[in-house]
């Protein structure tokens, strides 16, 4: 249907448990066996830290160091190495069907880069692309991207940071990219950036990027209908 | 997650296919299969491009003499990924049915899935792409080819889109 734009649910989860999201985008991703239902979830999580297909770089030793440190671990199905997310961290996941924008995970991708690239310059913040896929500040990583595409049906997605503690990320080698760093939107402006202060930028700049039109999960009970429990709601 | 199991190091895929070629016990189907398509690979292989069938999710088919199906990308699928960096392939001797997610190519930071063209078992994979993955971009037709299977029921070939078909199906997808 030519000059119909996608219709996007906006779906708030607030902060969620990783496997609960996972299970999530399962439920979610299932509502598009018999029409296209797109979504966009937006969440944060405690913790944790999680690896891609990529099994070899991550033996469960590994795993098992990073445990101690008090987060979860989850090896995923994803593309992308090892990366960290908790609290402070806006993450999205966007389960959308490839089919009604363009059947590309390159394309797809590049979009997801392109928006958080205008989120940033939404708050005067100059971020690029690099070779390695994500978004940067210089040599520092402000965003990840890790994404599964099955079907033309997305899930997993990208992960920002607003004011996420960075020590965090000392332990690991972020994304297997040695020698560069990671970065935040408050450490780059020096101040104080929330996730709540930074999801209207997002939801703009994914609307525009992605050329859709964005609803929002109206009730508490569609929520508990699909999450199985309410959701809470970051203040 | 539960596909981990299949996705084992290639080593160990190639170290149980060879002693299957090597033993000299009597002659089972599968060594009768493979046999043949050792000899016959290098002299055949414009003759045998012109043999390829498409699914829809963008893999191609070619059926080799002895029954085995090698299966890969094709162009349209590789452009649309970007450069694969990791392929999680089958281990040897699975059995797939038509359709059955068989593994995933990484690239830009995303893992696709790969779908079973045909109903069959898993014969052979290609150790090449651990260290080169780049071959299923730069030859998905010939040197990127991903795995052979068996052919359980070779009306599933026939269903297949030919490639006058499968240019068809790409151009109704771009518009």
């Amino acid at each position: 249907m030519q000059g119909v734009r996608p219709v996007v649910e906006v779906v708030r989860l607030g902060l969620v448990a990783y496997q609960e999201a996972l299970r999530l985008q399962q439920v979610y991703k299932k509502r598009h066996e018999s029409s296209p239902a797109h979504t966009l979830l937006l969440c944060q999580h405690p913790p944790v830290y999680t690896t891609g297909i990529r099994h070899k770089p991550y033996p469960a030793p590994l795993l098992d160091q990073l445990c101690l440190l008090g987060a979860d671990v989850h090896r995923t199905n994803r593309g992308g190495l090892i990366t960290f997310h908790g609290p402070g961290q806006l993450v999205c996941y966007p389960v959308l069907n490839l089919g009604s924008f363009k059947k590309s995970v390159r394309w797809y991708v590049c979009q997801l880069e392109k928006t958080i690239i205008s989120v940033c310059s939404r708050f005067g913040v100059e971020a690029s692309t690099s070779p390695h896929t994500g978004v940067w500040v210089d040599d520092n990583k402000i965003c990840a991207v890790g994404i599964h595409c099955g079907r033309y049906i997305t899930s997993h997605g990208l992960a920002l940071n607003c004011n996420t503690d960075m020590s965090w990320f000392s332990h690991i080698v972020p994304c297997g990219i040695e020698g560069k760093g990671v970065t935040s939107l408050s450490a780059e402006l020096q101040r104080d950036v929330s996730v709540e202060e930074t999801i209207p930028h997002l939801l703009e700049a994914f609307r525009d990027q992605f050329n859709c039109q964005l609803t929002h999960a109206q009730t508490e009970e569609e929520r508990t209908d699909l999450t199985g429990h309410g959701s809470q709601l970051v203040p | 997650m539960a596909a981990c199991g299949l996705f084992r190091s290639l080593s160990s895929s190639v170290a149980a296919v060879l002693p299957l070629l090597a033993r000299s016990a009597p002659l089972s189907p599968l060594r009768l299969a493979c046999k043949p398509y050792v000899r016959r690979t290098v002299a055949s292989c414009s003759r045998l491009s012109a043999a390829l069938k498409f699914t829809d999710k963008h893999e191609w088919i070619r059926v080799e003499d002895g029954g085995i199906g090698t299966v890969g990308i094709s162009n349209f699928a590789q452009e649309a990924l970007g450069d694969v960096v990791y392929c999680g392939l089958p281990e040897v001797g699975t059995q797939l049915a038509q359709q059955d997610e068989f593994g995933a190519l990484e690239s830009v930071k995303a893992a696709s899935e790969l779908y079973s063209p045909l109903t069959g078992e898993v014969v052979e994979v290609n150790t090449l792409l651990a260290d080169n993955p780049g071959l299923v971009n730069k030859s998905c037709y010939k040197d990127g080819w991903l795995m052979k299977m068996t052919i359980a029921n070779p009306a599933e070939v026939d269903a297949l889109m030919d490639e006058a078909a499968y240019e068809r199906y790409i151009r109704s997808i771009e518009d």
